[in-house]
């Protein structure tokens, strides 16, 4: 079977500012694929140039095995999409919404989706302008979710929201995906949130991918060891330096890449001595990846 | 009890929900027969991807510790005596290992552990 979404070679330029260059990955089916990035690396434009919003200047897009922008309808009637900006008439009632959408998607669940309503406690009366940023952020979720996509491409779903909100969002998603088994492409700048729910996680920095690992391969390999005593350099490390540097307490501090316990060795020979080897949550990693990757550039 | 996992932890998260289980068979948390939360239950507690809870179930079962019934969701089996304590002999270490790690940070030895040890569970150091 294909994958959910392959895009090969992606290059997409606007003005002289901004470009995505070479952008290409691959989202399994069923995986829950989280797609980092800073602000301003590009996430959201290449969400855009995905779903045919934003006109490529070469490369190729597949979603759900629909060659993009070619076979688009096609693609989109499977296809569920919580946009970063609110998509919805603000004048239409949270009803009109729900009407709406019902009519544009063959696979609407409206018994769930009323149960979806209820559950976070959306008014139908409430016009969709004046809904608070935290209900404006379940509503897109519940119309993304109710129309039973095979894939949902989320854009910072939950960017601004309170934990409570967060939390209420991502457990319906999560429910859906136990359910459904469906794929979903995630994008955020909120790695924590990101960290248990992903199996892929894919990492953009100005327009170029940095990254692309199953979760598990990212984090078991890098780590930060702290030595007393720098290592006296002319030995080659069995490992990879990512950055060296000092921590809050002065103790000097290496970040590695490809690193398992036996290179301990390594600096016993080289005349220091690690103090401790400490496993790196997903946002250090993520921060160190930006960090490798800017320096490999410039 | 499932809060108890660390998504910063190397350790992946379908070991660290199976590992959790097993525990709670070995302290006699869960005894046979007793219903583990269904996938769809667990992952939205804990938020984590349904495929890492399956994962860890399917282990589990591949172990002899719970057994899936088609439908009706995923049961503790009856785990003998002996299993049970291998389990607490087992998390047993892993905690001295976690212990010992974090004294040499320290430049703590094994000795000096040894006797606050002692001392903190009552037992006389034999000196």
């Amino acid at each position: 079977m294909s994958e959910a979404i392959e895009v090969r070679g992606l290059s997409y330029r606007a003005g002289r500012s901004f470009e995505l260059r070479d952008v290409s990955l691959t989202v399994p089916r069923g995986s829950i694929y989280g797609f980092l990035g800073p602000n301003g690396a590009g996430k959201t434009t290449t969400i855009r140039v995905l779903l045919g919003m934003t006109r490529r200047d070469g490369g190729d897009v597949r979603l759900l095995g629909h060659s993009i922008p070619g076979e688009l309808p096609g693609a989109l009637a499977r296809i569920g999409y919580v946009p970063e900006r609110p998509h919805v008439y603000p004048s239409l009632t949270v009803a009109d919404a729900l009407r709406c959408h019902a009519a544009f998607h063959h696979r609407w669940d409206g018994v769930w989706a009323e149960q979806l309503r209820r559950q976070f406690e959306l008014p139908l009366d409430r016009r969709v302008g004046r809904l608070s940023k935290g209900e404006s952020g379940k509503l897109l979720m519940l119309l993304a979710l109710a129309q039973r996509p095979e894939l949902l491409i989320l854009d910072e779903p939950t960017d601004g929201l309170d934990p409570m909100v967060r939390r209420d969002v991502l457990t319906a998603l999560l429910d859906y995906v136990s359910e459904t088994g469906a794929t979903v492409f995630i994008s955020s700048h909120l790695v924590h949130e990101l960290e248990r729910m992903c199996s892929w996680v894919g990492v953009l920095d100005h327009g170029r991918m940095v990254a692309e690992l199953p979760i598990d391969v990212l984090k078991s390999g890098i780590k930060k060891i702290r030595l007393t005593d720098t290592p006296v350099n002319g030995h080659h490390p069995p490992f990879e330096v990512l950055s060296r540097g000092r921590d809050a307490f002065e103790t000097e501090t290496w970040v590695v890449r490809g690193w398992s316990d036996p290179m301990v060795q390594y600096f016993d020979t080289a005349g220091a001595t690690v103090r401790e080897v400490v496993d790196l949550d997903l946002e250090e990693v993520f921060v160190e990846l930006l960090r490798s990757g800017r320096e490999v550039t410039s | 009890m499932h809060d108890e996992i660390d998504p910063r932890s190397p350790v992946p998260l379908y070991e660290q929900i199976a590992a959790r289980v097993r525990v709670a068979v070995a302290a006699e948390e869960y005894r046979a027969g007793d219903a583990l939360p269904s996938v769809r239950q667990l992952s939205s507690t804990l938020r984590v991807n349904p495929s890492t809870v399956v994962q860890a179930y399917r282990d589990l079962e591949r172990d002899g510790f719970v057994e899936t019934r088609h439908g009706a969701g995923t049961y503790v089996r009856a785990v003998a005596a002996e299993v049970r304590e291998e389990e607490r002999i087992r998390r047993a270490r892993e905690l001295v290992r976690k212990l010992l790690a974090e004294a040499a940070r320290f430049g703590i030895g094994a000795a000096e552990i040894g006797r606050a040890l002692a001392e903190e569970t009552g037992v006389a150091s034999h000196e």
